[in-house]
């Protein structure tokens, strides 16, 4: 290989001595006066042209109804077909493309193609789709779901009451609840051999399906089917520019959001109450956009980094607002709304010696709304009738400061230590300012041959300008309430994790984390909470074909909160236990038969639970509240010839969760329609052969 | 509670393991050159071959010469790396050592030290990672010396191998492994009953973090977390007329992004995340009790069953609705 004289070779020869890095490896201080590079040749360099890769189809069963399945089989299908791809072709002088595709064909698959000549130029063509699913056996009375506007049956009759609906029962369908998004984008991009590299990327996701609303008259509820019908698209663009020792680049990202429905209308099944309203209509969320310009820095000297950031965007959104059953002249049609915002980051990295180093950054990030305040009607559909209200366009600003510091006392042994403050400015709210100050410590201990560990402990305190609750948003709250994210609070953390290695091939790690949140000056609201976290992990290389693995996390959070039913001191409690389980196993072997045959199987369960105690006087709980999630994978590869492998997989998952707030039928509260019980209990199994061509 | 009871056995087999595994010794060498020479003697050493410059005679067919046979060697040919053809490859400079560092005398045996990356690398990972951050300073990696893993001293190595076709930290099919192999809580976090579909691999760790860090908290790969959100969930964005205030501010004042025992990953379910901020003149002020021995139940009113107070307040993000004020529109 003829040596070419390009950036890197100039680096080297560069007499110029940058960086952080003067103390490490970097390239541009690399002394190189007495290389002869004529000589180096690369004569053993082996790279190949051509094409490589493989080619993967599949085909896949699924034994379940439960849509939700379809969510860890990546196919709501009985049947579905797949196919994988990597495929690499290299070409002369630098030219080359690729093919990637992952599950292609089923609901959550992604493709990429790229194609350009390395380091100069290259054109990406994207695709990926994605698919949630929650349930398909929620049931309605109503019709035309997917629509903007769901009707009842011509034949309905509204009642007071559900359970006294006549054609409630006779009315119902099962509706899907599920999501999908399609994705396509197109980027390219463009490096000159010096300094200069622009990219333009664009993407345009499509998002359908429905998720659950509800619609509601005065204290009367219907869940509904709201109907997704999305178009956004993403336009990234920018120019960068680097030199030896500094970087920067100018970024535009717009961002064009478009809902197809701007209102979901209903029928009411109750009879009318306030203002003898017979349907409704729910704003659907409004087309938007944002866009957002940012300057970026980079800068090295002998023993400093500097990096920074400034950034201008606007989000804006004007659409048209929903007058159907309003009824009150509008002080305009759209609301115009804008809201500007402001971001500055400094950050500063600097090695006092060796052993020694300094951070400190700052952090400013101001959301302001312009939007008009005006005076909006609030109509019959509830005890506000006729009232008048402003809208309250929230403002918020940022500020972050940190200093840290890392010292290495020893080769194995490093103290870090740390003070974070962070102040927010708000407006309309309880409370202006609230103020945060961090104080962490962290030491790392790796001087022992078979043990590496790290301690880190943490305190931290906010609090801020004086709590109004009496004050404008807040004229109907409690005047001993304290909102949890505006309230004093006393944060205490502690984080240990060890790792031990007692055999070459032999892993264990270990770990635990307790964390306390204390709202010290809160009477009403969320009092205390406390989170506590352990696990252990463990790996083994039994040979050169044979690894093991287990696991098991154990997490819990309890929260206390307190509230008033008299409007005055506290006189009701509520305790919060979150649980989760987490425990598994799996092993690999490879090289079986003759080095064809390679067998993998993973297990792991998860167990997710909540139990909700409210005690006034007399005690109360929420019942049952759990997930329990069993999944298996086991896979076998055989490699048949040279270049053809057959692979199968198998998949379970047994999945059973409940919710007793949701253990429903569609009348069982009297004033909600509901869609039922949809809690899931199924085993899962999907089998999937799949053959891999090798080019 | 016989799960329980299995989940204690495995635990206590763990710990058995453990505790068994302390008395077992087995020190651990990297390279040839550790098992004479400490790590500040093998930096030391390091330092003086780079001062020096004693680059080898022919460069990469140097290496090859005693190297050539190791499979892993030879794969950096498969990747952009061992590129031949690039102006910005290590190829087209110092080859093998422009990572490696200069050969000096180790091709007398291969007893001096050369510059090794990765976990098991006894030099430090700041000094294994000058090597890469000189070429790769760009705009998603230019707050790396600020970031989280350097200062957790984790070296480029440990996540990203270049002698490969392909790195698997690249491939989305892999990308959480390797993530969940250090941050374990994320990893259950992941597996609770809601959660974004990281499990599946569907999203990354990298849709929202910039693992070489970032100007963010939290090395977020967005200015904010809303933004962050907002990159996936425009129609969140508004601005709305109606805005609910801590919606608006930031959306982890109620959503735990990573995993949730609740549904819709929320920290706590309705209607008591609601209480904890709304305690009015009226209903949003009582005590609901649910199942009690007095014949109340969970499920039996609004209040509590169904979508609780989503009944009725079900714009909880914001409403557009010229009558929105109380989420209701």
């Amino acid at each position: 290989m003829k040596t070419k004289l390009n950036i890197i070779t100039l680096a080297l020869l560069s007499s110029c001595s940058f960086g952080l890095f003067a103390q490490g490896y970097g390239l541009s201080n690399a002394k190189t006066d007495n290389v002869k590079f004529d000589a180096w040749q690369c004569k053993g360099c082996a790279v190949e042209t051509g094409t490589t890769g493989y080619v993967d189809a599949g085909i896949a069963y699924n034994s379940e109804d439960d849509i939700k399945s379809a969510n860890a089989f990546n196919s709501s299908n009985q049947v579905a077909g797949k196919v994988d791809a990597d495929i690499r072709y290299k070409g002369k002088e630098g030219y080359q493309a690729n093919v990637e595709a992952h599950n292609l064909g089923m609901d959550n698959g992604r493709l990429d193609i790229d194609v350009g000549k390395q380091s100069v130029y290259n054109i990406n063509v994207n695709y990926r789709s994605f698919a949630h699913y929650q349930s398909n056996s929620a049931l309605s009375p109503y019709q035309n779901i997917g629509s903007d506007y769901l009707t009842l049956p011509d034949n309905w009759v509204t009642a007071g009451s559900s359970p006294d609906m006549p054609m409630l029962y006779r009315s119902l369908n099962p509706v899907e609840l599920s999501l999908t998004r399609d994705r396509a984008g197109l980027g390219f991009e463009y490096q000159t051999e010096s300094l200069f590299t622009t990219y333009v990327n664009f993407q345009r996701e499509e998002k359908t399906g429905t998720k659950t609303t509800s619609g509601s008259f005065y204290n009367q509820s219907m869940m509904l089917a709201e109907p997704v019908d999305y178009t956004t698209d993403i336009l990234n663009a920018g120019i960068k520019l680097r030199g030896d020792n500094w970087f920067t680049s100018v970024n535009y990202t717009g961002s064009v959001f478009k809902n197809d429905n701007n209102q979901l209308g209903f029928d009411s099944a109750f009879n009318p109450t306030f203002g003898a309203q017979t349907t409704g209509y729910i704003a659907l969320d409004p087309d938007n956009e944002a866009h957002t310009v940012s300057l970026l820095g980079q800068y090295n000297m002998a023993m400093t980094n500097l990096s920074g950031r400034l950034l201008i965007g606007q989000m804006t959104q004007d659409q048209t607002l929903t007058t159907i059953g309003y009824g009150y002249p509008l002080p305009a049609n759209s609301i115009d709304a804008k809201v500007d915002i402001t971001g500055a980051t400094l950050k500063a990295v600097t090695r006092l010696n060796r052993a020694w180093r300094v951070n400190g950054s700052y952090d400013y990030n101001d959301r302001d709304n312009k939007t008009q305040i005006e005076q909006w009607t609030q109509i019959s559909i509830n005890d506000v009738t006729g009232e008048a209200a402003y809208n309250t366009p929230y403002d918020l600003t940022t500020h972050r400061a940190k200093l840290s510091s890392d010292y290495r006392i020893t080769h194995g042994i490093k103290l870090d230590g740390g003070y974070d403050f962070k102040r927010e400015e708000r407006s309309y709210q309880d409370r202006e300012t609230t103020d945060e100050d961090t104080l962490w410590v962290k030491v790392n201990v790796n001087s022992f041959d078979m043990w590496n560990m790290w301690l880190k402990g943490s305190v931290s305190q906010r609090d801020g300008s004086q709590y109004q609750a009496t004050e404008t948003a807040s004229s109907e709250q409690n005047a001993l309430l304290r909102r949890y994210y505006l309230a004093d609070r006393d944060r205490s953390q502690l984080e240990a994790r060890f790792s031990h290695t007692p055999l070459t091939d032999l892993t264990v790690d270990f770990g635990a984390r307790y964390a306390l949140d204390d709202y010290s000056e809160t009477d009403i609201g969320l009092t205390k909470s406390t989170d506590t976290y352990y696990d252990i992990n463990l790996h083994y290389m039994v040979n050169a074909d044979l690894s093991l693995n287990a696991f098991y996390n154990h997490q819990i959070i309890e929260s206390e909160q307190s509230g008033s039913s008299s409007f005055s001191v506290a006189n009701w409690q509520a305790d919060i236990e979150d649980t989760i389980d987490y425990v598994g196993a799996g092993m690999s072997y490879s090289n079986l038969m003759d080095s064809r045959l390679k067998l993998g199987l993973d297990y792991a369960y998860s167990d997710s639970d909540s139990t909700t105690q409210v005690r006034q006087g007399v005690t109360g709980d929420y019942g049952d509240y759990f997930a329990k999630v069993h999944n298996i994978n086991l896979y076998g590869q055989y490699q048949a010839t040279d270049n053809m492998s057959i692979r199968v997989d198998y998949k379970m998952e047994k999945y059973l969760d409940n919710d007793d707030a949701n253990d429903l039928n569609p009348d069982t509260i009297w004033n909600v329609v509901s869609f039922g019980n949809v809690d899931h209990d199924y085993t899962a199994h999907m089998i999937m052969l799949s053959m891999r061509y090798s080019l | 509670m016989k799960t329980t009871n299995q989940i204690n056995t495995l635990l206590f087999t763990l710990l058995c393991l453990t505790a068994s595994a302390l008395f077992l010794s087995n020190q651990v060498h990297a390279a040839k050159w550790d098992a004479t020479m400490t790590p500040a003697e093998v930096e030391a050493t390091l330092d003086k071959k780079f001062a020096e410059g004693k680059y080898s005679p022919k460069g990469a067919d140097s290496c090859l010469m005693c190297h050539k046979k190791s499979e892993k060697v030879m794969d950096l040919f498969k990747g952009v790396h061992g590129a031949i053809d690039s102006s910005k490859s290590p190829m087209a400079g110092l080859q093998c050592e422009a990572c490696h560092g200069p050969l000096g005398t180790h091709n007398r045996g291969g007893k001096e030290p050369m510059i090794t990356f990765g976990p098991d690398s006894t030099l430090a990972p700041d000094k294994q990672n000058s090597v890469c951050m000189s070429c790769h300073n760009d705009d998603k990696r230019m707050t790396w010396e600020s970031s989280h893993h350097a200062n957790a001293d984790v070296a480029c190595a440990s996540c990203h191998s270049v002698h490969a076709a392909h790195d698997p930290v690249l491939s989305k099919q892999t990308e959480m492994d390797v993530c969940t192999s250090c941050h374990t809580k994320q990893k259950a976090d992941m597996n609770k009953r809601t959660s974004h579909p990281m499990k599946w691999n569907q999203m990354t760790c990298s849709d929202c973090h910039n693992a070489h860090g970032s100007l963010s908290d939290a090395d977020l790969v967005q200015p904010t977390v809303n933004e962050t959100c907002y990159s996936c969930h425009a129609e969140k964005r508004g601005p709305k007329l109606w805005e609910h205030a801590p919606v608006t501010e930031n959306c982890v004042n109620c959503h735990n992004p990573h995993g949730s025992v609740n549904d819709a990953m929320l920290k706590t379910r309705a209607p008591q995340l609601c209480q904890q901020c709304h305690s009015g003149d009226g209903h949003t002020s009582s005590a609901y009790l649910g199942n009690t021995d007095m014949g109340s139940t969970v499920n039996g009113n609004a209040f509590t069953g169904g979508r609780s107070c989503l009944n009725c307040h079900s714009q909880v993000h914001g409403s557009n609705h010229p009558s929105g004020k109380l989420l209701q529109r």
